[in-house]
Order: structure tokens, then sequence, then C-alpha cells
């Protein structure tokens, strides 16, 4: 992989050089969402895992908020997400969706104003064709813009749409991997899938491979994910509904780290 | 909090250093409804506002140019500049008159956050409507972004002003929208919040606290009775606001200087309301639902409708019992006297009476509904033949669904009322 000596550092940011493995968590739900359970209180959330996690996936405007706690040796790296979607709004939210919507909040330079070691964007999966095109261009767009300010890009595979099922899943993660490799993308992050679909990721692709986790996963799985080659692991926002995710946390980063 | 001086620095000229609150004053209508005497007077109302004491002024990018020299002076109102354009009040149904109807609800981006700097703003607000449609939601979280991004750069803060309106927003989910939508802002970028009160102290403090920003309660529909207007400052400050921006409350005010000072009062000398409007100010009661307490069992909706009707059904109940979520948890929502609908009512004929109560002159009801469409709570309907509003009249000041509640999910309380004990949870 070529990539430019500023993407290299930046990422290096958050998957530590010598074991090239990283945890991270996702914050991001609440720009969608407001407040999920255990997330009511930001800063003290930050405050409880800042030094158990490599990186935080975190919203343009938080991360303002939070800056003086973030970045730093031992402090989680800030990873700006640049886009916004309704898509999560099921039928529980107060105001369900009816028309999935999807755009760009934020982007390379506002991100560098932010001191963000790199952006991450989603690549939603399964909606109707024109949504699917939109979000291409749009993900191409900040691609390129990243590249010469050297801001890792970090894709986020979502196959989340009415037209992915059981029987498409792995196969549509495999078809986000492709074009966001095609596209530049510096990392991927994909949901839990069976292990021959990401040693087949794994095997095939250079760039970092993360895990989207919705829960803690049992230890025993563990040295299986790294087998397969997966880079690391994001922590989705549900887990701080678990009363003691700080703890559970400072398990997973021992074990990957070891 | 944020680290940009630049934003900390015109934070501090808008929110009083010493207790981080703040009196503003909204006078931006004329750039989005008719041009009513609080528009036209502009200037001198602007006068008045400032020897009052605000700490802010919301206005127009023209008006800054016009009339931005009223404001200048270290101690004058910091000016915060209106950077969108939207044409909801004249949708009709609103409380102002309407010279050019629309049908499309419509939001503009019209000045740049660099805009509002050059004319010596500290701060800019913008709307982000949530619950007409996701379409028109994305356009307002777009803007938001556009705007947070711009702000940052110059250092400059952003207040975003969360508004629940539209045909997804009713009386059951409308604190809930107002809570998500709030912490929605602050994630995106906002700085500070200017928003209308939930409607009770709890959840309003459940807004304050996930927000983590300062946050503006704003003082909505021009209210008749000033005390009421204050209350809801009252019960906001309770939950932990920042503050107020009050607009038509202050610029359609007798006495608008006045208002500002009592304002300033309430919020930054911790002045009861007792205490700036006197013990002996009376204006009747109003019902209270406390919801931890309703079973649903809709005896309330019997009773009302066999008092004014004199049938079993519930359909023209004046309270509306409304189950919540999938939980076995039931919110009562009544008639709170807020005087929106009185606001809304254009010939005048729905009144807030002598006795404290809604009365209606049907002489002078013209059947346009405007009533039904402003009450926040979905307690007002029409009824289909005589073409009238069916509303809560308290029954005539002794109401039946209090008596009959056995579970005493309904309460009548002196509209005065600022016991903070007896309201912290309790209100409708």
């Amino acid at each position: 992989m070529n990539i430019n000596t500023g993407k290299t550092i930046r990422l290096s940011d958050f998957i530590h050089p010598k074991d090239k493995r990283c945890l991270m968590v996702d914050t991001t739900i609440t720009s969608t969402l407001g407040a999920i359970t255990g997330l009511e209180d930001f800063g003290t959330v930050l405050k409880s895992i800042n030094e158990l996690v490599d990186g935080i996936i975190i919203n343009p405007g938080q991360l303002e908020h939070q800056a003086e706690q973030l970045g730093g040796k031992r402090r989680a790296t800030p990873i700006v997400r640049v886009d916004w979607t309704n898509a999560y709004r099921h039928n529980d939210f107060c105001l369900p969706v009816s028309n999935v919507k999807r755009l760009m909040i934020s982007n390379g330079d506002d991100a560098f104003q932010l001191g963000a070691s790199a952006v991450i964007a989603s690549l939603l999966l399964g909606f109707n064709d024109e949504f699917e095109a939109n979000n291409i261009k749009e993900l191409s767009l900040l691609a390129r813009e990243c590249h010469p300010i050297s801001m890792p890009v970090i894709i986020d595979i979502r196959p989340i749409g009415p037209k992915v099922s059981l029987g498409n899943f792995s196969e549509s993660i495999k078809l986000g991997v492709s074009f966001m490799l095609e596209l530049g993308a510096d990392a991927l992050i994909i949901p839990t899938c069976d292990s021959e679909t990401y040693q087949t990721i794994a095997r095939w692709i250079s760039v970092p491979v993360l895990l989207r986790l919705n829960e803690f996963p049992p230890e025993s799985n563990m040295k299986q994910m790294f087998d397969a080659g997966v880079a690391g692991i994001v922590l989705a926002e549900d887990i701080f509904a678990v009363s003691d995710y700080a703890q559970k946390i400072e398990n997973l980063k021992t074990i990957i780290h070891q | 909090m944020s680290v940009s001086a630049g934003k900390s620095v015109r934070l501090n000229r808008l929110f009083n250093p010493k207790d981080g609150k703040a009196v503003c004053v909204a006078a931006d209508h004329g750039w989005m409804s008719d041009p009513t005497a609080n528009v036209m007077e502009l200037e001198s109302i602007l006068h008045k506002v400032v020897q009052g004491g605000a700490d802010g002024i919301l206005i127009s990018f023209g008006t800054a140019l016009r009339l931005g020299h009223i404001i200048q002076g270290k101690n004058s109102p910091a000016m915060l500049i209106r950077a969108d354009w939207m044409n909801l009040p004249r949708l009709g149904g609103a409380n102002v008159s309407n010279i050019l109807p629309v049908v499309n609800f419509k939001k503009m981006a019209t000045s740049f956050a660099k805009d509002a700097l050059l004319v010596g703003a500290s701060a800019i607000t913008i709307y982000y409507f949530i619950g007409y449609n996701d379409e028109f939601e994305t356009i307002n979280i777009e803007q938001s972004a556009m705007f947070a991004r711009e702000c940052r750069k110059i250092g400059l803060p952003l207040i975003i002003e969360p508004m629940a309106i539209g045909g997804m927003v009713s009386g059951v989910n409308i604190a809930e929208i107002l809570i998500a939508s709030a912490r929605i802002a602050v994630e995106i970028g906002a700085d500070a919040l200017k928003i209308p009160y939930t409607g009770d102290v709890k959840t309003f403090k459940l807004l304050v606290d996930q927000s983590r920003v300062p946050v503006l309660v704003l003082g909505g529909a021009k209210s008749d009775v000033p005390r009421d207007a204050l209350e809801l400052v009252d019960e906001a400050l309770q939950a932990g606001a920042s503050g107020t921006v009050f607009g038509r409350n202050v610029t359609k005010a007798t006495d608008p200087q006045k208002m500002v000072a009592d304002l300033c009062a309430l919020v930054h000398e911790n002045k009861s309301l007792d205490e700036i409007f006197g013990e002996t100010s009376k204006s009747g009661y109003r019902l209270k639902a406390i919801p931890e307490n309703c079973t649903g069992c809709q005896l309330c909706e019997i009773v009302c409708t066999q008092f004014h009707e004199k049938n079993y059904g519930i359909k023209s109940a004046r309270i509306k019992i409304h189950a919540k979520g999938s939980e076995p948890a039931f919110k009562p929502s009544v008639c709170t006297l807020c005087g929106k609908c009185v606001n809304a009512c254009e010939p005048g004929a729905l009144t807030i009476g002598d006795k404290g109560y809604l009365v209606l002159d049907k002489s002078r009801c013209n059947g346009c509904a405007h009533c039904m469409v402003a009450c926040p709570f979905g307690v007002i309907t029409m009824n289909a033949e005589t073409n009238t509003p069916i509303f809560c009249d308290l029954c005539l000041g002794d109401p039946q669904c209090v008596k009959w509640c056995k579970r005493d999910a309904l309460t009548l309380v002196k509209r005065k009322e600022n016991d903070v004990a007896n309201k912290l949870g309790n209100e409708n």
C-alpha cells in the first residue's frame, strides 16, 4: 500500500504501530437519536474510557465541546464522523423514519481544524439506486478531498437497507469493501459476519479492517477474530447501556494489545 | 466547554460571566412575518429593551446595519444575528395576521456567519425544524452543519433553535422530540440552544442535562398576562436553563423596558414571581396532570363528556389520555391555560374570562379552527355541527375530571403558583 506519511502517522494515532491493532468506540448515533441510554452525560462517559480505547468516533459538535479531554498520549484519539443519517430511527424512536436520508455534515478541513486524526463516513447499502449513487459520490469526494491534506478516511460499511437479507448479507459486505477499496479508503469497518467472510476480506485487502460489534464479544471469540485478520474492534453505542462497560472495555484492551 | 478563544469571549459577552445566564430579546419578526406594530416601531422598542438591561438582542442582518448603533458600547446587549429565514408564520394557524399566506414550508440560509462577524455580532442563531418530514429535517441538518463548520473556522458561537413543528409532532411526543433534537443540535455543533419549553420541569431538566451547553428557553406566543409568560421562564430556570430569549412577549408588551427588567430580576437577581408581581396577583386556577399516577382508566374523559355533552362517549372530551410507547404508561393531556388558542383567535372570540377559564363568544367565532391548530396539547377539537371549538372550560370552575380521578393524576393548581416542590415532575 502506498499512502503518504501524514496518513501513516495519523493512522498510527489509533492503530498501534507495534501490534497493528486497535480498540475504538463509536458514540455518534446521538446525532440521529439524541442521548441514548448510557450516553446522556457524554463528558463523564469520555472520562471513564478515555485511557482505555485507542480511538473514539465522535460527532464534530461534541468533539468541539470535549476537545480538552481528547488527544495526546494515552488518551483516545478523536475520529470525526463527517456524515449524518436518519436510517437508525426505528419505530421505537419518537419520530420514526419514513424516507431514509443521508448527508455530509463535516469534511477533511473541518476535521483538521478540530484536531481529528481521521474522518469516518458510512456506506449505507441496500437502499434505492439513487441513494446508493449519491452515497458513493459523496464518499468519493471525501476521499479525494482528504488525500492532499493527508487525512485518513475510514469507511463504515453498513448493509442495512431493505434490499439486504440474510442470504446476501456477507456478499453485500464484500461488495461494499470492493467499492471502498476502489474509492481509496484508508481503513474499513465491517459489521459482524461469519469468520469466512472476514478471512476472505482480510486476505484480499491491505488496508486495516475493523469489526463493528453491537455488544461485548465473549473472550473466547477474540482470538478467532484476530487470527482471521481483523485489525481491531469498534464497539457500537449500545455497549454504553451496560453498567460495567468501562471494566469490560479495559478487559478487551488487555486482550487486544497483549 | 468550547476551547475556541473567539467563541468563549463572544459567549461571555452574551452570558453574564458572573452567573452564566442571559436575558435576550428576539426582534427578528419582521424578517419572517407581517409588519405588525412591533416590527414598524422596532427602533423605539429596541431603545427600551436596552434600557431594560437585556444581555442580547436577536436581529436580522439588515436590522443590524440599520439599527446596530443602538447596541454600541461595552454594557450594551450582545448582538445576535438571525442567519436564516423561514415562512412558518405565514403557513396559517399561527398567532399573527397573514398578508400573503403560503402553502409550502420553506427555510433558507440567508447570511454567512462571516457576515454576522462583520456587523459586530456575538453569535448567530438558526432554526432546526424537526417533525415536519424527513426531507425538511435533512435540509435543516445540512444547513446547521454548514453554519457549524463556518462558525468553528471564525470563532463565532452558533445558537441552534430546535423547533418541533409538523404533522409528526403531537402533545404526546413533543417533549421527547425536543429533548432528542437538543442533543442532536449539540452533536452537530451548537454552542448554545434556544428552545421552546417542554411543558414541565422534569422533561426540561432532562433536556438541559443531556445537552450540556447553555439552554435559553424561548417565550413563544404573546401571553395576555405577563406573569404567565414569566412563569414559564421561572420553571425553565428551576430545570437548569441559562436564561431566556423573549420575542413578542417583550416587543409587543405595553412596557417593553419593564418586561425586560422583570426578566432580568427573575434570571439574574433570583427574584420570585411574587416579589416581581406582588403577592396579590390573581390569575385563577388551571389543571395539572401527574402522568405517573395515571392508570389510563379514561374515567376523566367520560365524566368530561358527560358533564358537557350529557352522553358517555369520549370523542368530545376536553381531556385526552394517551398511551406512551410500548410500556404500560399513560399521559393525560389537559388544557394548561397557556393562552396560545386565545392568541390564535383573530376575531377575539376565545378569551380567558374573569373567572380564570376559557370562554367563547359564539357571535364572534368564525369557525377558522386556528385555536385547535395552535393548541400544543391537542385538547381543542371542532364541533362539526356548530363549527365552534370544543375546549376545556374547567367545567365552569369545578372540573369533574379532578373530582373523579381516584388516583390523583389530575389536580387543580393556582396559575400563579411557583412552589418548586409541587411542580417537579408534575406538569402536563
